[in-house]
């Protein structure tokens, strides 16, 4: 208590002397006017009146090929004077004839044109495929122009993103973005998503995440959710739920160590930087765009059918010998062996309405500008039941800039809240299992099915549902001020409010009557979780030019602290299945979990870029980091990187005209670091189970107590070139990384005896991740109505585990092998089916004569072997075609029922050619109802064998969107626009277990969705 | 002009200079040690912390039994022995399609999750308990009796899940503190090293826990559950004298009152109840109930066997008091129905009873038989006969009283905590009996497999059981 009022009274502290801080600069700016114009006055006045005498007003229309041009900035060569072309690309601004205006637009060449005494001066831009370049891409703490940058930073923007049918930002980054690997963990509304930015560097399967940032405020997505509630999802509700993709103005992922060290601690996986939209100055703009589509699962497993399921079956007794059991209903004739149902289609092969409406308006002045938006998304299921996920989001950006253009000030806040509502049990493991002669769901009036009690109908699972509520706010506040002499002071402040309650709802009504479970085993469990966090960085940055060499100086700090609260209670039993969700109907109320968890981060950090004459740039990159994550002695820790880039294409050995347009070398080194262990685990503690025996609430030892661990250490290289050809029509980028990764922050594997699966502790083995990354951008043609561009991405990369002292004798013998990536089996190795037992047989490596654990000695790499995205992008007039082709390499688990052919669960149509009779040479074992415990066992191991492993590379249309400009001849105002776009539209895979992308197997997989929509501004 | 760019500048250096010192400021509200350094959350205290009150160290020890209570071996949920072993056995059949299948087809597996969480819960249960022990130990802060009193349960439930962890694993290691850097290497002991440590901590425990229960309705084990449990080590050990005694001096006690009553046994306040679990909350009832009993056929779950059905002696009460039968059609079905309650109660009937009196005679009764003591073996085993409503015993030599003993045992105990699967095993007719009854049963299905992960992690408890 003593400290949470200690820091409310550090925060007020901290109020109070910014505004100090705003003032004094104020002040000393007031009091500078006067210093600093009796110099002019002295010096340049009669300059300054001498131009000012010859002002006039200069007026034009700025166009392209296809028309007028809104939003162009024109401006004075040399002064600060800007104007910004309206809706019909008309400006006006106020110059001297000696003066020089210049005009400039992201994508087209920036021209200058003297004034010369004109009043009226037209401007024609043409599009460039060389502006691309100058570009200033966001790096975090600062921004670089594209051309100067040392680091590794791949980007998309706003055009990339709301082009896509999707509700979670990383599913629009899927395919687009070298090194950057995504998995979409199910096709449940609400899910979550994997990200590995170059790869797995720590051995912690959850130490992996990048660091997200949300204009500048860092963003856990950590789940909120508890496996306890979210029961149906293959990982808990992501909370990058909560950032509406139609708000996202760009994503940069910094990859390599010059990007990255800046974040010290936690850039060891990368970082994902998220810019929102902001205002642009100009007429007040009003943009509203509708779409309705449709979501499908993917892929299906091909399953038996009713015949050669039951011939299974009988199969599967005759060779265990044995008649049909009492309750083998499936084929003991208590079953209509007639019947016959594709039972994923029927369950999972719905169509899921989505709809999604976003409106915005926006507008400014030079020196003000705003944007509001709105967003309210909903999408149905595919579930044979009336689930849904809505989502609203509102997004608020304001910019001031002061008339001096001294003092800025940048105010943005995003409100999400999300209500979903799914079911609780995912029904795709089910679909696959039941038997094909399975009785209908529901009898003829229409109720719930269970057959006399011979089926337990999974239709009735889905009265057991998850409900989710989340309200995400995300802000954040810029201020800066330039003091003069290249000075800047600037600071940011970021608050994050993440409220999320889940309930998961079991009423008794999802169990077999026959067990007369009533009202009173009703169960409603509930997660509350509260997550905050506020941040402060202050910084202050020098910029100054000598002649030809520039130098840039950022130095800053970074106080930040979250705190989470999560209530995790069970109500059970209610008077009546209506009251469930109330919490004060139950008859015992537990309180599972109680918890509240304080992280807090302290660190400055630097940069020092210098320049020589726009060819030569060196970065440097540092930040010492302090984190509440380690115990004494151990908070501290410091990280940095050097970048150096040479732009060879402008030395004098490359001509003005040569077919290099653009040519530059980078190179970065440095250490970054990785504290993902979670909060206190160097505390030796007890903590409150919540569970109750005789009135007294237990407590139980947390973990095995190791105080002593410290961060994990990334150390990055990398190299690339940049090249542009035929003035950057042809735009190739290679680079090469090796990453490592030492002092491994891991559980390490116990064995239950020490009481814990796991002790937390820095394990002494180095993973390496190098790669190959190639991104390639043309524009295949560019004339007249008709443009083309392609835009292409490969990463391959190779994942290995080093070194790992004491592997041999750890428990981590059987899961990793030095030399080997760290996603690899070992597994049996399966010789085939013994023609005379007819039993899966396997290699015996150890040669004993035994098959045991020790014969798992084959080696199968699930990691990609490589993947990328082929993009095109056509226009032609009014139309716009664009479509991204996603590629993965990988191996991956085949579908597998994990019950031995011949029990009473459907199998795979591979499984028809099981052995029959001695002699046989079949490539799958006999079938058996259960009783062959030889077979049982073998067909344990076959699971644990590479015979499980197959191809799981695919070629995916992962995106189309087609739009139509629809000319209104009456509403010159109007633009209106017309488009079809599509998710997952068509998969190339050799894999026959169902959809190729997935983490864990057995949930829905991800959706096919078509839409189509329109977007009106005005 | 000279001197102007000079202040100028000066006056800029001046402006940073004051806006960093600002900045410092603003980055230093509090020492960065100071900031970084969290204390504990509020649901959370430190080791030393828990064995300085009695109160939070009661609530360590009430974790253990809510443990055992709800996991692992001990649970009356179906994941414990009560169902588990019962159809492991000859007691119970299965009629899902999942999970169980394997234990009811003596199909088991290194990799079967049952195999592996009942060892896991096991370790950490007897974890929980030396951390308790050696918090005890170190404290200086607890009054004498809450020490010794502590100290002596902790010893028991070390004891308790032991000798599960034996008969149900063969050899196990014998975990005595909590290390990590010991414990993850622990070879495995041979069973009837097992029983010695058992019985070992039995005796200590015998010297510091209190005769009377420490509070109401028998939840938390007093001394005469640590001997109840030393009786059965002795009798499983061979040592009949002193499982004689043993038994001898739980009988003896005052606290323990015979029932007659059937149907009054299994209720919470039943007087032959030597040690039972207190439920999560008011109004809760054993997890038995729940597990067993089923009101329509076919039985969702388990059902006890027909030929279990069958054997009951004419006249047996406990077939019609503990068993009851579920028609549909022209089948029928029976099931355990020794606790009645399948769900909650205005106020809670029936606790889970993991030691009663009945057992007590009938160790009594082996033991004595075992020694000579045949008219002493016939009174022990008319008492539970009696009570069952049949007539004394006709056995006359030291081999049908040990039959009938068995026999006994086995109406008796029938779906608790896997007495019958370790009876078979002790009388050696395990082979026999089941290769009869369990179409999958290998002679090496007598002990279960060591789940595969802890092999994988500690290779000291290599080689694995036999036949798997």
């Amino acid at each position: 208590m003593k400290n949470i009022s200690l820091i409310e009274g550090k925060a007020v502290l901290w109020f109070v002397l910014i505004c100090i801080l705003l003032c004094t600069n104020l002040i000393l700016a007031k009091k500078s006017v006067i210093p600093a114009a009796k110099i002019k006055a002295g010096l340049s006045l009669r300059k300054e009146n001498l131009h000012q005498v010859q002002i006039k007003k200069i007026t034009g229309t700025v166009t392209d090929n296809q028309g007028q041009l809104p939003g162009v900035t024109v401006f004075i060569k040399g002064k600060s004077v800007t104007v910004i072309t309206d809706f019909d690309g008309k400006y006006v601004i106020d110059a001297s004839s000696t003066d020089t205006l210049v005009f400039s637009f992201m994508g087209y060449k920036t021209i200058e044109v003297p004034v010369n005494g004109n009043t009226t001066i037209n401007m024609r831009l043409q599009e460039d495929a060389t502006a691309l370049q100058e570009v200033k891409v966001n790096a975090g703490y600062y921004s670089v122009k594209e051309s100067e940058r040392t680091g590794s930073i791949a980007r998309i923007t706003s055009k990339d993103i709301e082009r896509q049918p999707v509700t979670n930002v990383l599913a629009s980054m899927q395919g687009r973005m070298a090194g950057v690997d995504i998995i979409q963990d199910g096709g449940t509304a609400g899910g979550g998503f994997q990200i590995k930015i170059r790869g797995r560097n720590s051995i912690r399967a959850d130490g992996n995440e990048p660091l997200f940032v949300i204009d500048g405020v860092p963003y856990s997505s950590e789940s909120i959710g508890s496996p306890g509630t979210s029961t149906a999802m293959a990982s808990q509700m992501s909370p990058l739920n909560s950032i509406n993709p139609a708000d996202i103005e760009s994503i940069e992922v910094l990859k390599d160590a010059d990007a990255t060290a800046i974040y010290g601690s936690r850039g060891a996986n990368g970082v994902v930087l998220i810019s929102t939209k902001k205002g642009k100055a100009g007429k007040t703009k009003f943009s509203i765009s509708a779409t309705t589509g449709v979501g499908t699962a993917t892929r299906f497993v091909a399953l038996m059918n009713t015949d050669q399921y039951l011939a299974m079956r009988r199969q599967g007794y005759a060779n265990d010998g044995v008649p049909f059991g009492a309750t083998a209903y499936d084929v003991n004739g208590t079953w209509d062996q007639s019947r016959s149902t594709n039972w994923q289609k029927e369950l999972l092969g719905g169509s899921a309405l989505i709809q999604n409406i976003q409106a915005s308006v926006s507008g400014g002045s030079s020196t003000t500008n705003y944007l509001l938006s709105g967003n309210y998304r909903t999408e149905g299921t595919v579930l044979p039941a009336d689930f849904r996920y809505n989502k609203g989001a509102v997004h608020y950006s304001m910019n001031h800039v002061s008339d001096n253009s001294k003092f800025r000030i940048q105010f943005g806040a995003n409100y999400t809240t999300q209500d979903n509502l799914q079911a609780a049990t995912d029904l795709t493991l089910t679909a696959k299992y039941l038997a094909p002669n399975a009785p209908a769901l529901y009898d003829a009036d229409g109720r719930i099915n269970w057959e006399n009690n011979t089926f337990d109908n999974p239709i009735a699972t889905l009265q057991g549902i998850f409900c989710s509520k989340t309200n995400d706010l995300v802000s954040n506040l810029q201020l800066s001020y330039q003091l003069g002499g290249g000075f800047e002071v600037k600071t940011n402040f970021g608050f994050t409010d993440l409220q999320q309650s889940e309930n998961r709802i079991l009423p008794s009504t999802i169990y077999n009557p026959a067990y007369a479970v009533g009202s009173d085993n009703s169960v409603l469990y509930m997660n509350n979780t509260k997550r905050k966090s506020w941040i402060i960085e202050p910084q202050l940055r020098w910029q100054r030019d000598f002649g030809k060499s520039s130098l840039d100086v950022l130095i800053g700090g970074t106080k930040q602290q979250q705190t989470t609260e999560r209530l995790f209670q069970s109500g059970i039993g209610f008077t009546n299945n209506s009251l469930i969700t109330n919490f004060a109907s139950a008859t015992t109320k537990n309180i599972l979990n109680s918890d509240t968890f304080l992280y807090r981060y302290y660190a400055y950090f630097g940069r020092l870029n210098y320049i020589y004459d726009e060819k030569y740039i060196v970065n440097v990159t540092g930040r010492k980091d302090g984190s509440s994550r380690f115990g004494p002695g151990r908070q501290f820790a410091t990280f940095g990187a050097v970048g150096a880039a040479w732009i060879f294409s402008k030395e004098s050995f490359v001509s003005e005209n040569s077919f290099l347009s653009y040519g530059k070398f980078r190179m970065s080194y440095g250490i970054t670091g990785n504290d993902q262990i979670g909060d206190y685990q160097f505390y030796d503690t007890y903590a409150a189970t919540g569970a109750n025996y005789q009135g007294i609430t237990g407590l139980q030892p947390t973990r095995l107590y190791n105080a002593d661990f410290g961060w994990e250490t990334n150390r990055k290289l990398e190299g690339a070139i940049e090249t542009g050809f035929f003035k950057d029509q042809i735009f190739l980028t290679a680079s090469y990384y090796s990453n490592r990764s030492s002092d491994q922050l891991v559980g390490i594997p116990m064995p239950a005896t020490t009481g814990f699966s796991s002790l937390t502790s820095n394990l002494d083995a180095t993973v390496q991740n190098n790669g190959f990354e190639f991104t390639l951008r043309t524009v295949n043609f560019s004339k007249g109505n008709f443009n083309w561009s392609t835009n292409f991405t490969y990463s391959a990369s190779r994942n290995t585990l080093l070194s790992f002292p004491g592997l041999a004798g750890s428990t981590s013998a059987t899961r990793y092998v030095i030399g080997q990536p760290l996603d690899i089996a070992k597994l049996y190795h399966l010789t085939g089916v013994n023609s005379n037992s007819g039993v899966y047989e396997f290699e015996d490596v150890t040669g004993d004569g035994l098959i045991s654990i020790a014969d798992k000695q084959t080696l199968v790499d699930l990691s990609p072997k490589f993947f990328g995205g082929l993009q095109n992008q056509f226009q032609y007039k009014n139309w716009q075609l664009d479509f991204l082709i996603q590629f993965v390499k990988k191996q991956a688990y085949d579908y597998i029922s994990n019950v031995p052919g011949g029990t009473p669960y459907n199998q795979s149509t591979n499984l028809t050619d099981a052995w029959q009779k001695v002699g046989d040479q079949s490539l799958h074992q006999l079938n058996t109802a259960g009783l062959n415990s030889m077979a049982t066992v073998a067909y344990n191991r076959y699971a644990e064998s590479d015979a499980v492993v197959t191809d799981g590379s695919y070629v995916r249309l992962k995106n189309v969107y087609l739009s139509y400009d629809l000319p209104l001849k009456m509403l010159k105002e109007v633009n209106c626009k017309l488009f079809v776009q599509g998710q997952n539209i068509l998969t190339f895979t050799p894999y026959r277990g169902g959809d190729p992308e997935f983490r864990f197997s057995g949930f829905l997989p991800p959706l096919r969705v078509i839409s189509g929509g329109m977007t009106l501004t005005f | 002009m000279k001197t102007n760019n000079i202040l100028f500048l000066a006056q800029q250096l001046y402006r940073s200079c004051c806006t960093l010192l600002l900045l410092l400021l603003l980055m230093s509200g509090s020492s960065c040690d100071d900031f970084v350094t969290v204390s504990l959350p509020n649901s959370q205290l430190t080791g030393t912390t828990v064995f300085e009150s009695s109160l939070t160290a009661n609530a360590a020890i009430a974790q253990v039994y809510i443990q055992l209570r709800d996991a692992g071996i001990l649970t009356g949920l179906s994941t414990g022995s009560p169902s588990t072993l019962a159809l492991y056995a000859d007691e119970t059949q299965d009629y899902t399609t999942g999970l169980t299948l394997p234990t009811y087809q003596n199909a088991l597996t290194a990799d079967n999750a049952t195999v592996a969480s009942l060892w896991n819960i096991s370790y950490s249960q007897i974890y929980k308990a030396n951390s308790i022990l050696e918090g005890v130990t170190n404290s200086t802060a607890l009054p004498e009796t809450t020490r010794s009193q502590l100290k002596g349960e902790a010893l028991f439930i070390r004891a308790l899940v032991h000798f599960y962890l034996g008969n149900i694993y063969g050899a196990v290691p014998y975990v005595t503190k909590t290390d990590y850097e010991i414990n993850r290497h622990l070879p495995r002991v041979p069973l009837q090293e097992v029983y010695k440590a058992v019985a070992q901590d039995l005796e200590a425990a015998t010297f510091l826990i209190a005769e009377d229960y420490s509070t109401p309705e028998r939840v938390r084990p007093n001394k005469m559950t640590v001997q109840a449990l030393l009786a059965r080590t002795y009798l499983y050990m061979g040592l009949n004298a002193e499982a004689s005694n043993a038994a001898s001096a739980v009988l003896n006690s005052s606290l323990y009152v015979w029932e007659p009553n059937l149907d009054k046994i299994f209720l919470k306040n039943s007087t032959t109840t030597i040690w039972q679990f207190a439920p999560p909350s008011s109004g809760r009832n054993s997890y038995e109930g729940g597990t067993f009993i089923f009101v329509s056929g076919p039985p969702p779950s388990t059902a006890l066997r027909n030929d279990f059905i069958a054997s009951f002696e004419l006249g047996d009460q406990r077939k019609t008091s503990w068993t009851k039968a579920v028609l549909k059609g022209s089948s029928t079905w029976y099931h355990s129905f020794k606790y009645k309650q399948r769900s909650t109660t205005a106020s809670s009937q029936e606790y889970s009873i993991v030691f009663r009196l009945a057992e007590q005679y009938l160790i009594r009764a082996e033991a004595r038989a075992k020694q000579g003591d045949l008219i002493g073996a016939k009174e022990d085993l008319n008492k539970i006969r009696n009570t069952a409503g049949l007539s004394n015993t006709t056995a006359v030599t030291e081999s049908t009283l040990l039959d009938e003993v068995i026999k006994q045992r086995r109406f008796e105990f029938f779906t608790e905590y896997g007495h019958r699967f370790f009876d078979l095993k002790r009388s050696g007719t395990i082979n026999a009996v089941l290769s009869v009854s369990k179409p999958g049963w290998n002679a090496t299905d007598v002990l279960w497999p060591i789940p595969i992960n802890e092999l994988n992690a500690n290779p000291n408890l290599l080689p694995q059981n036999l036949g798997y």
